[in-house]
């Protein structure tokens, strides 16, 4: 039984095996770190935003996918930079021995799959955000004028601060207040002759006009902000035809919404692939080192043949063994295979 | 008597002396801290310069830069002496250079503390300042085509609605002035006509605000124009309405800002004062004990460390004596130059 991809290491190596894992391992635990500071920075960002994104919106799960992977790859870093130290110093490393095989199989399983399920995330899912934020922003702008409406009551406040911090107007355009009733029937004057007019005119009885909030206002706009009467060429005869873009922000909210989030996702994505990385490294590392010092017994200058490997007999043969572990348990019909299979069996429950 | 003996053996110097080595570089930590804080309120200063006339005091954070840097200086310094101060050959190098340089030390938390007490009182100048910066930036509003001033409007919107205030004391201020420019008032309308007709100056005031007074938390839309006519709006009386527009005037709201800031800078730096006052402290000792030694052969026996070698009042009268013997030795001196003779030690 050959072990699989083994790896002679000398004294020398084995030394500076455990330095440069150390340094490694640390590095990873900055990563995770990074990685914590990245997704709770989404997090937060999605709650702020979270009017705006229709409840169905799956987005949400990738930042806290990427909260547990950050973690795990904080604790593989912690244990790893641990564990190489400790291997420097006979006394130091005898505790780690026992721990050392379960935590492998728990950092592998856990941290590389919660790294790939991130990953696989971070591709998938930004692109459920286009009709999340479509719904989200058209239910908030239909409810813009419901400040006394319970449940819906922060629509005003919410969107506005949106339209005043993104600086963005409308879900694709200022136009798109012109097909909403933005101004609350409690506001409007029933004896005033033109409310009646629009009113009566409108299908659903509902009374739009063309105009919009003060919060698509561009402050860099040389002249005061015009809010009303956007579609009456005569209703602003003085109004510069060489700036018409000036006047309101001309960006949409959802797409400026979509490239601040699409943004935070991708810098989350790369530090997730780094992460990935570097817990490879150092998990294949800690696992050479481990078997190599098993085989000197636990001291790192220890006498005898050092030879580092990733399991101690290939894939079939580790199958064959645990099945015929499994019999051997079930029938007492001692066969020779089980008798042979003894020895390499010890080697089983660390891997 | 000595100020405040205290006996000290040879384990208890070495211990004072590596406690002192790690509060000096604790304190350069401090100073980098203070460093930051003295740029971050220079760069705070600096962005809102414009509202401020450009003549604001940068006083207060120039001193805490030059403090941060100072007290890197020095406490290194003092860290280097601390770790040679166990070394009785390395310390003999430094022996004669220690007294000037706790004098130094002295002197430089005087001064420290008299920059924590100006991060505390320069909220007077600042209030005046932006007063009149204000003021002025509001006149300038209109002026988006007069170079030079043509980035005021936007200035003034960005500012009122970062910090949620309108005017200058209220938004009152607004109706006092010219802020819509006279490019864009349409003089065939009769309205137009009639109210600059009705001012003495020839101006066009209006009893509205810009956009950027508008409060978002307003339940209905905002209401910029003709504040003060109940009758030209549905369901409003000016008299109750709170939620309209920002009530703060921006002179409040940034003075608060800049106070809160320096308050709390102040509060860091009186940290660090105190901080630096007890490493001051430890080192005369060291240098006492270290003087006491009396056996340079025996580094293990017993040595006392005090701050002051006589009373204080006796330690004052020692000081100007010595300050008199100077003077008379200058002036001996003179007299010798003149007369061509050498002159006796008075």
């Amino acid at each position: 039984m050959a072990p699989v991809l083994p790896l002679v290491l000398p004294l020398q190596p084995r030394i500076r095996l455990a330095q440069g894992l150390w340094l490694l391992s640390w590095l990873l635990a900055l990563a995770g770190g990074l990685t914590l500071l990245c997704s709770g920075h989404l997090l937060v960002q999605l709650w702020h935003l979270s009017t705006f994104l229709a409840p169905s919106c799956p987005f949400a799960i990738l930042p806290q996918v990427a909260l547990a992977a950050g973690t795990v790859a904080l604790g593989t870093g912690l244990v790893g930079a641990g564990a190489s130290r400790a291997s420097l110093d006979a006394a130091q490393y005898r505790p780690w021995r026992k721990v050392l095989s379960p935590l492998l199989v728990a950092g592998t399983a856990a941290g590389g799959g919660l790294l790939v399920f991130a990953l696989g995330l971070t591709l998938a899912l930004p692109g459920s955000l286009d009709t999340g934020l479509e719904e989200g922003l058209g239910t908030a702008l239909a409810h813009y004028k419901d400040t006394e409406v319970p449940g819906h009551c922060h629509a005003k406040r919410l969107l506005d601060e949106l339209q005043l911090r993104h600086h963005c107007c409308g879900r694709h355009g200022y136009k798109d207040w012109f097909g909403v009733q933005w101004v609350s029937s409690r506001y409007l004057d029933p004896s005033d002759q033109d409310v009646v007019d629009r009113i009566q005119s409108n299908v659903e009885g509902l009374y739009l006009i063309d105009g919009v909030p003060f919060s698509c206002c561009n402050p860099h706009s040389p002249r005061p902000c015009l809010q009303s009467r956007l579609s009456d060429p005569h209703a602003h005869p003085l109004f510069d035809p060489r700036q018409p873009s000036l006047n309101l922000w001309t960006q949409g909210c959802h797409a400026a919404l979509l490239g601040h989030l699409q943004s935070l996702a991708s810098t989350l994505g790369s530090t997730l692939t780094v992460t990935f990385m570097l817990q490879i490294l150092v998990l294949l590392g800690l696992r050479y080192l481990q078997t190599a010092l098993e085989g000197l017994g636990g001291v790192i200058d220890g006498e005898g043949e050092a030879q580092g490997y990733l399991f101690p007999s290939g894939l079939k043969d580790m199958l064959k063994t645990a099945w015929l572990q499994g019999g051997v348990a079930h029938r007492p019909a001692p066969e020779e295979a089980p008798a042979e299979e003894e020895p390499p069996k010890e080697g089983l429950p660390e891997a | 008597m000595a100020l405040l003996k205290v006996k000290f053996d040879q384990k208890k110097r070495v211990k004072l002396a590596q406690g002192l080595w790690l509060m000096n570089w604790l304190s350069v930590l401090a100073g980098i801290i203070i460093f930051s804080l003295g740029l971050f309120l220079k760069i705070e200063l600096r962005k809102r310069s414009d509202v401020m006339n450009n003549s604001e005091s940068h006083f207060v954070p120039n001193s805490l830069i030059v403090m941060g840097v100072l007290s890197c200086v020095f406490n290194s310094l003092a860290g280097k002496i601390c770790y040679d101060a166990l070394d009785p050959a390395k310390y003999a190098k430094w022996k004669p250079w220690l007294k000037p340089y706790l004098a130094v030390c002295v002197l430089f938390n005087i001064a420290l503390f008299l920059v924590t007490l100006c991060c505390f009182l320069m909220r007077g100048s600042l209030e005046s300042t932006l007063a009149h910066g204000l003021k002025n930036g509001m006149k300038y509003y209109r002026d988006t085509d007069t170079p030079g001033r043509c980035f005021m409007k936007k200035t003034i919107d960005l500012l009122q609605i970062e910090f949620k205030c309108c005017g200058n004391n209220g938004f009152r201020d607004w109706f006092e002035i010219q802020w819509i420019s006279n490019r864009y008032l349409d003089f065939s309308s009769k309205e137009v006509k009639d109210r600059i007709k009705s001012n003495v100056d020839g101006r066009y005031l209006v009893d509205g605000v810009p956009f950027s007074c508008c409060n978002p938390s307003s339940p209905r839309p905002c209401i910029q124009y003709q504040l003060t006519n109940n009758s030209a709006h549905y369901s409003y009386d000016h008299q109750t309405e709170e939620l309209n527009l920002w009530v703060n005037g921006c002179r409040a709201a940034l003075l608060s800002y800049y106070s809160s800031l320096m308050n709390s800078m102040g509060a860091v730096t009186l940290l660090v004062w105190l901080f630096e006052v007890t490493i001051t402290i430890g080192l005369r000792y060291l240098h006492t004990a270290l003087e006491g030694v009396s056996n340079p052969e025996d580094p293990e026996c017993e040595s006392e460390g005090w701050l002051l070698e006589k009373s204080v009042s006796e330690t004052w009268k020692a000081f100007l004596e010595s300050l008199k013997k100077l003077g008379k030795s200058n002036q001996v001196e003179a007299e010798g130059a003149d007369a061509g003779q050498a002159p006796e030690a008075g």
